[in-house]
């Protein structure tokens, strides 16, 4: 057996060179170049190009540090509600038949699918002082729009389907037999939920959270149409960028911009991490 | 709803020991029927589990055993029929207030969970501290070896390591009724003898009752103190091995536990005219109810009852079912085949009228009918076969039944 698979590579090695593998390869990396990789390297070479010092003055801008807070704040919120949500609707959509699942299932769908900037419209006509639901409003105290409330209602419907997106096949795969068995150990529903569908969901959950928290934290188009856009108060980090670079403050906007890379790239790689574990 | 917790444990436990002077049945299902859509997957199934006994319920896929027992976990419910459990109808509890054990075909342990914390899992549900816990758990790990790999998350498990932990995690709660769904069909063949054996042994010092769930016929043998044979949702006979084996009352029964020759005819002037086209004399034995011409009747037979011989015509067996030709010798190790074409042809000039060669009408529509049998290597020894030689062939126990249905 050894010596006929020596053999076999011996054959492999005398393959003649093929031409189309290293062509094929400059080609991709030669696009990537200015489609990708240089605008990304670019934020960093400007960012540092008048030494560190003059990034760290540009990141302790109060307005600067106070948009950065906004979006971890307003991102965090919306993944935790995703989650929540994600956990049960996909409950809902794996462990029970009903008439309109699947008219439910493409709604839950839906927002991914949806232009931001039209996602962020159709919140300020629901809660906006003439809309549906914010008429009402108009007569009391509260208000939505214009508000951190107003970006977390954005973020959360551009991100609605991610979380319930990776949990709900998770869920699928999730061996009923555990259930029963925790069942006739003496288990109510809750509490087979709580310690053997959870746990198992675990990893599942974790990366739904990230895709969430990923999106949320990059979120630009629906939360300039709902928040306002007011520095020190509803301004997000990718807010900051744009309105900084707008007034001609390109350190200010490179240094948000660089922040933000570092977090997407942090995030993208426990994203990776986490998706391989998902496909054990 | 739970029977108070005894926490004096394994191996000698005290609450096994007190049921086990009831004289009542441990578990009794009466009646069960259940249908799914239109078809019906049990049908008035009937039995009683004794305390401490194990009854192991055999059946092809289909036959609704397995539906038999998720209906006693609780994990399906009857469209009629009970189920008692230590005098407790339990039949509109749900799963977690029935104190069941089940172990089910790929053991279902909890893939995050230790070991340890699997076989625990049933007490921290009812509530038991943290110590006592890791006592009776302590004591388990002992019992099936496994103390070493306590904190090993079960798929780093073997697959009989994995069933071991799968019934210390069934037994730690003291179900009142253990459940086994097909819990062997995973292992391979060595593995799955050795933990029947264990099992078995378990079962007998715990005096648990236990249900197996299986289509293996070995294994029924091996495990049952009783075996009942389910077939498409009825149950066709209950017994001990010896009974269902020596005694079965259907054809089903005889065919599905071990083999057995099967000859079908109808009644026909005292004799039976067999399928085949031929005429045999019926084994002694009356039945109670007289028998009419043209009744179907069936003669089963196991293999290794009959006997051959190669004086045609001497009837060294209590009953002679005529003569045949061998057609195959097949050495099989412990045992040999032999393979023999009954004769049709009046081979006893003495009683001719016992195997009738019929009109020549008849006798072309006969069809060749084969008759398995098994020797020992003495018999195969003393008496050498061939293709080709004339035996006479006995039956040193037979089986007559009546009407038509398997």
């Amino acid at each position: 057996m050894a010596v006929a698979s020596s053999n076999l590579s011996a054959v492999k090695k005398k393959r003649r060179f093929d031409l189309a593998k290293p062509t094929g390869i400059s080609l991709v990396v030669v696009a990537m170049l200015p489609l990708v990789i240089m605008p990304l390297l670019s934020i960093f070479i400007f960012g540092f190009s008048k030494g560190p010092s003059h990034f760290l003055e540009a990141l302790v801008n109060p307005a600067a540090i106070f948009s950065l807070k906004l979006s971890l704040i307003t991102s965090s919120v919306a993944t935790v509600c995703n989650v929540v949500f994600g956990v049960l609707a996909a409950w809902v959509m794996t462990k029970y038949e009903f008439r309109g699942a699947s008219a439910l299932m493409i709604v839950i769908s839906l927002p991914t699918a949806i232009p931001t900037a039209v996602a962020g419209f159709a919140l300020l006509l629901l809660w906006g002082p003439f809309g549906l639901l914010g008429q009402f409003l108009e007569a009391t105290d509260w208000q939505i729009m214009f508000t951190t409330a107003a970006i977390i209602l954005a973020n959360i419907f551009v991100t609605f389907p991610l979380a319930f997106g990776t949990i709900q096949p998770a869920l699928e795969n999730f061996d009923t037999n555990l259930e029963d068995a925790a069942e006739t150990m003496g288990a109510s529903r809750w509490q087979a939920f709580r310690y053997v569908v959870l746990p198992s969901l675990r990893t599942a959950i974790i990366t739904g959270a990230l895709l969430t928290f990923a999106r949320s934290i990059g979120e630009f188009g629906s939360t300039i149409m709902v928040s306002g856009n007011m520095m020190m108060k509803t301004q997000t980090a990718p807010l900051y960028i744009y309105a900084r670079y707008n007034d001609g403050d390109v350190e200010a906007a490179n240094a948000i911009a660089i922040v933000l890379a570092i977090i997407s790239f942090a995030i993208f790689s426990l994203i990776m991490i986490f998706r391989k574990r998902l496909e054990r | 709803m739970a029977r108070p917790m005894v926490m004096t444990l394994f191996p000698e436990t005290q609450a096994f020991a007190q049921r086990s002077t009831q004289a009542q049945p441990a578990l009794s299902v009466r009646n069960l029927t259940k249908r799914f859509g239109n078809e019906i997957v049990l049908n008035d199934v009937s039995f009683n589990v004794a305390e401490g006994e194990s009854l192991v319920l055999l059946g092809p896929s289909g036959s609704g055993k397995s539906t038999t027992l998720r209906i006693i976990a609780g994990l399906e419910t009857p469209d009629s029929g009970e189920v008692v459990l230590h005098e407790r109808e339990i039949e509109h509890l749900r799963a977690r207030d029935r104190n069941v054990g089940v172990i089910f075909q790929n053991y279902a342990l909890f893939p995050e969970m230790t070991v340890a914390e699997n076989i625990g899992f049933g007490l921290k549900i009812r509530g038991v501290k943290a110590r006592k816990r890791a006592e009776v758990v302590d004591r388990l790990l002992e019992m099936i070896n496994l103390n070493d790999q306590r904190d090993k998350k079960p798929r780093h498990l073997s697959g009989g390591q994995q069933q071991r932990v799968a019934i210390a995690r069934a037994l730690a709660y003291e179900p009142e009724v253990l459940l086994f769904d097909e819990s062997f069909s995973a292992l391979d063949p060595h593995t799955r003898v050795g933990l029947r054996r264990e099992i078995r042994q378990l079962l007998r010092r715990l005096r648990v009752p236990a249900l197996f769930i299986t289509h293996d016929q070995e294994e029924a043998m091996e495990l049952g103190d009783h075996i009942a044979i389910l077939n498409k949702g009825r149950l066709e006979q209950i017994g001990t091995p010896q009974e269902i084996y020596n005694d079965p009352q259907t054809e089903f029964v005889a065919t599905f536990l071990g083999s057995a020759n099967v000859l079908k005819g109808e009644w026909q002037d005292g004799l039976i005219r067999l399928d085949h086209g031929y005429f045999v004399v019926p084994p002694h034995e009356a039945f109670d109810i007289p028998i009419d011409d043209g009744e179907r009747v069936k003669i089963i037979f196991r293999p290794e009852d009959v006997l051959l011989s190669t004086m045609l015509g001497v009837a060294e067996s209590p009953y002679h079912l005529g003569e045949g030709e061998v057609t195959e010798v097949k050495f099989t190790g412990a045992t040999e085949a032999v393979t023999i074409r009954l004769l049709n042809s009046p081979l006893r000039p003495s009683r001719p009228q016992l195997v009738t060669s019929i009109s020549e009408h008849t006798e072309a529509k006969a069809k060749e009918c084969f008759v398995k049998t098994l020797r020992s290597k003495w018999d195969a020894r003393r008496v050498r076969l061939a293709p080709g030689n004339r035996v006479s062939i006995g039956l040193k126990a037979h089986k007559l039944l009546r009407g038509d249905t398997e």
